[in-house]
């Protein structure tokens, strides 16, 4: 069975810090990661392999330095990686994502199962998952938490939905999007850190795959950012601390506080 | 006013009667400061009865330091606040806190620098925003238990994995300010003020001044948190740091932080041997420099946490670990390049192999997620041990852990660690052994099953006592003497080295105010015998 994984390279953090005199951000110089969600597919992906044999292949369009994090997939139990990195694929939206991801794929046919984070947790979008299942003309499943069982044609497997959960069984080749509680992924050891380092790694640009220049990249991006903006929170916590009668005191300031804003009169 | 800080223990009080030592004191009052005048104000409203003063942090302690045995509870986790910062001429930053402030808070704001720094002064907002712009900086002493306050940890000289390389807080507390019982403050900025010989004098800004005779004992050659730091020509900051709530109430303190190495990798190694660990430790101590910690766990840790991960829920995100491993080794590697870091992986792989290991047998964390859960990891055994003793006190309320905290110098390790097991075995008990192996500075957890058993560990650990000291070991390496380790630093440093400390502390708690019963008895004007 050949499986492959796609992972998306994230900031390590997306708590934004500002400057105390520039008020800029501060560039905290930390490494990106592996989407944390991907990490789970990473090891779903060996766990599979290790069940019914085959191979597991880590994909990735990203920045050269995205190589990183596919070697270190390759130290986790992924056999080989690819890396589709090109200055043309910047500036992509989720259609032009998974377009190239697709060609990507399309190279290493035949493919049995695709396995996706649920989503980035910087785009945020829970797109791409489905978009390249779209792509690539094959059923998907999101927000998988458990694979019940699989064989050379047929995949069964459990999603959750926000009331409850579905055993769906789905014929392969199929994409599955998981979350976090699908597995617990392991930990590398030495050896593995030792071998990934000179494990099977290949780069490919546009070229290489044959894209069409029109659909990937910027150009390819029907989506325009009008606008981005911090969502107004709609709900504060505030402590109150204190002595009991000055704890009072700030309770009563605080209920005064609402019902004047929410114009409500007593 | 200070009727209003000083208030009657009542029931809502009842947590700060105890510390993580599991033990249980008595007190009449309790205050929680706001600041060093609070804290003038309660001291100078309590010595009119020189009432006994238990000062308290986060109550982490396991020797029984912040519980009190009579009087007044000082407990500072209000003073939580980070006062200032400053750089110095070879850019390295210092911070200034509130002694209420936690390890694991500060922890997260050095790394986002995030600081609440409004209030600050303008050569403060300077220094913060150079740190900014700053490579990443590290506040290098990590106990375990990271929800420990900075007081706390000055107070009993902490010390963490990474002391192995680093040393324990000492080093870092470059300036501290100190409140005595008879009102004066001292402010002691290292490198300041220092001893000629053992003869120290000390100018309170009040302007008195305080000639101290050191005590004449001299320190173990090991990693040591047990009674006064005293040597001659000694920094006065010393005397302080490590004084187990004793000799005055800190207020506040700077620290000193580090430049972040460029690469942090963890490496566990499992063993199917404990004498195959020792081994390894010896050999990567000989061969590796890089190295920022060495931590040890035994077979019979693992085993418990294994059980435990059976049970719960929180323990679920633990990898699983394999059931022929009876023993783990943690190495943390701290260098300034991968490479380096894969040269590290490639040589400990080889001495694996050499001391019966195998490599396939290990986890590596180059990433933050997996040192989380490694931490988690060290943080769950001594976790997992508390809960499976407090399973067993609701049948025999009579014991509790016994646990040791004692170092030897290198070249007794193996040899400790064969006393250990030999009497382990002669008695029959449980136990289960972890802890900072690079120091030689492993606890030894004694978990009795019954009340029979408890006593018989007692025994067994004041034998351990007496032979750490014989080859020239600390009877605390870093949780502090408190009250439950007080007749082992009698063991350790003999009556006249603890009379000597007593004539120290009534140089600056005459009326013996401050911790009563820790580190030894003492006569005091307030409350008798301690
Ligand atoms: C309007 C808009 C404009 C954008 N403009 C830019 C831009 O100018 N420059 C820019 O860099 N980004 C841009 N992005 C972000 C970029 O489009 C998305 O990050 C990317 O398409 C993936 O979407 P996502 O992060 O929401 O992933 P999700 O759909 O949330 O990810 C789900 C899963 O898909 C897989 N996956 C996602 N991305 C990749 C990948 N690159 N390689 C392999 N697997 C992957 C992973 O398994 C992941 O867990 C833009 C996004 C939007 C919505
Ligand atoms: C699971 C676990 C793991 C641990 N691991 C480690 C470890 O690895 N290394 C280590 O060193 N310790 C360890 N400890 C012990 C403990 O965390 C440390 O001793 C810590 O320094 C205590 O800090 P605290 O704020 O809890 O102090 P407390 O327990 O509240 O007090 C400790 C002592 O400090 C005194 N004190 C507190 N504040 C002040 C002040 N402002 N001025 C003067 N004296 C004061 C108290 O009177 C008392 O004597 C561990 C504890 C637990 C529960």
């Amino acid at each position: 069975m050949r499986i492959v994984v796609c992972i998306k390279q994230v900031p390590s953090t997306n708590k934004v810090q500002l400057h105390p005199e520039t008020n800029t951000i501060i560039r905290d110089g930390r490494q990106s990661v592996t989407n944390p969600f991907d990490t789970y597919a990473i090891e779903e992906a060996v766990r599979v392999k290790e069940a019914v044999g085959g191979e597991v292949i880590a994909l990735s369009m990203g920045i050269p330095e995205t190589e990183r994090l596919l070697r270190d997939a390759e130290s986790r139990g992924v056999d080989r990686a690819v890396l589709l990195s090109d200055r043309n694929f910047a500036g992509a939206d989720t259609l032009a994502t998974s377009y190239t991801l697709s060609l990507g794929i399309r190279e290493l046919f035949p493919v049995d199962l695709i396995l996706c984070g649920k989503m980035a947790v910087d785009g945020d979008t829970a797109q791409i998952g489905p978009e390249l299942a779209e792509q690539l003309g094959i059923p998907h499943v999101t927000d998988v938490s458990e694979i019940d069982s699989i064989t050379e044609t047929a995949i069964e497997c459990k999603k959750e939905t926000d009331h409850g959960y579905q055993h769906l069984k789905v014929k392969l080749p199929a994409l599955l999007t998981v979350i976090k509680d699908i597995n617990m992924p392991r930990m590398p050891s030495i050896k593995g850190v030792l071998d990934s380092q000179t494990a099977p790694f290949e780069r490919k640009d546009a070229e290489k795959l044959d894209a069409d220049f029109q659909r990937i990249g910027l150009t390819g991006s029907p989506t325009q950012v009008v606008k981005t903006f911090i969502p107004e929170r709609m709900s504060e916590a505030v402590e109150i601390v204190g002595e009991a009668e000055e704890q009072a005191k700030k309770a009563r300031n605080i209920i005064n506080e609402v019902l004047k804003d929410g114009g409500v009169e007593y | 006013m200070s009727q209003s800080l000083i208030r009657p223990m009542t029931e809502e009080y009842e947590e700060f009667l105890r510390d993580e030592s599991r033990t249980s004191g008595k007190a009449e009052s309790i205050s929680f400061p706001n600041g060093e005048n609070d804290i003038k104000k309660i001291v100078d409203e309590l010595r009119r009865e020189a009432v006994p003063i238990t000062l308290q942090g986060a109550r982490t302690g396991l020797a029984a330091g912040a519980v009190p045995s009579q009087g007044h509870i000082m407990n500072m986790s209000r003073m939580d606040r980070v006062t200032g910062m400053r750089k110095d001429q070879q850019n390295q930053f210092y911070i200034r806190v509130q002694p209420g402030v936690i390890l694991s808070q500060l922890r997260k704001k050095i790394e986002l620098k995030s600081f609440e720094h409004k209030g600050w002064s303008q050569e403060c907002q300077k220094a913060y925003a150079d740190f900014c712009d700053a490579p990443e900086q590290f506040f290098s002493p990590d106990p375990t238990e990271a929800s420990a306050t900075l007081g706390g940890m000055v107070a009993c000289n902490a010390s963490g994995a990474r002391s192995y390389r680093y040393g324990s807080i000492r080093p870092y507390v470059t300036s501290l300010r100190v409140v005595l019982t008879g009102g004066e403050v001292l402010e002691i900025r290292r490198g300041e003020i220092k001893a000629k010989g053992r003869d120290l004098t000390l100018v309170t800004e009040q302007r008195d001044s305080l000639k101290i005779s050191l005590p004449r004992y001299q320190m173990p050659d090991t990693k040591n948190a047990s009674g006064y730091y005293v040597e001659d020509n000694m920094d006065a900051i010393d005397l302080f740091i490590g004084s187990d709530g004793t000799l005055g109430i800190i207020s506040e303190i700077e620290i000193r932080l580090l430049k972040m190495p460029s690469v942090v990798w963890g490496v566990t190694c499992f063993f199917q041997q404990e004498q195959a660990v020792l081994d390894y430790v010896a050999e990567i101590r000989r061969s590796l420099t890089e190295i920022a910690s060495m931590e040890y766990f035994d077979g019979d840790a693992l085993e418990i946490l294994r059980q435990q991960k059976k049970k719960g829920h929180t323990f679920a995100q633990l990898p699983d670990i394999d059931e022929k491993m009876q023993a783990a080794a943690y190495l943390e590697l701290h260098v300034g390049t991968e490479e380096e870091a894969l040269d590290h992986l490639e040589k400990i792989e080889a001495i694996m192999d050499k001391t019966g290991g195998d490599a396939q047998h290990t986890w590596v964390a180059r990433v933050d997620v997996d040192r989380d859960r490694l931490l988690f990891f060290r943080h769950a055994i001594p976790e997992s041990v508390n809960m499976l003793i407090d399973e067993r006190k609701k049948q025999f309320p009579g014991i509790t852990k016994l646990g040791t905290d004692m170092a030897v110098p290198d070249k007794h390790l193996h040899r400790i660690v064969s006393t250990y097991r030999a009497s382990l075995k002669r008695q029959g008990l449980q136990s289960a052994v972890w802890g900072h192996i690079g120091d030689n500075h492993l606890h030894v957890n004694l978990l009795p099953r019954n009340e029979k058993e408890y006593e018989t560990g007692k025994k067994i650990y004041a034998e351990w006592a007496k032979e750490v000291t014989a080859l020239g070991g600390a009877v605390s390496a870093e949780h502090g003497v408190g009250k439950l380790k007080a007749h082992f630093l009698q063991v350790m440093y003999g009556e006249q080295a603890i009379e000597e400390m007593r004539e120290l502390k009534k140089q600056f708690d005459p009326d013996g105010m401050l911790g009563q019963g820790n580190l030894f008895a003492f006569q005091s004007k307030g409350g008798g015998n301690s």
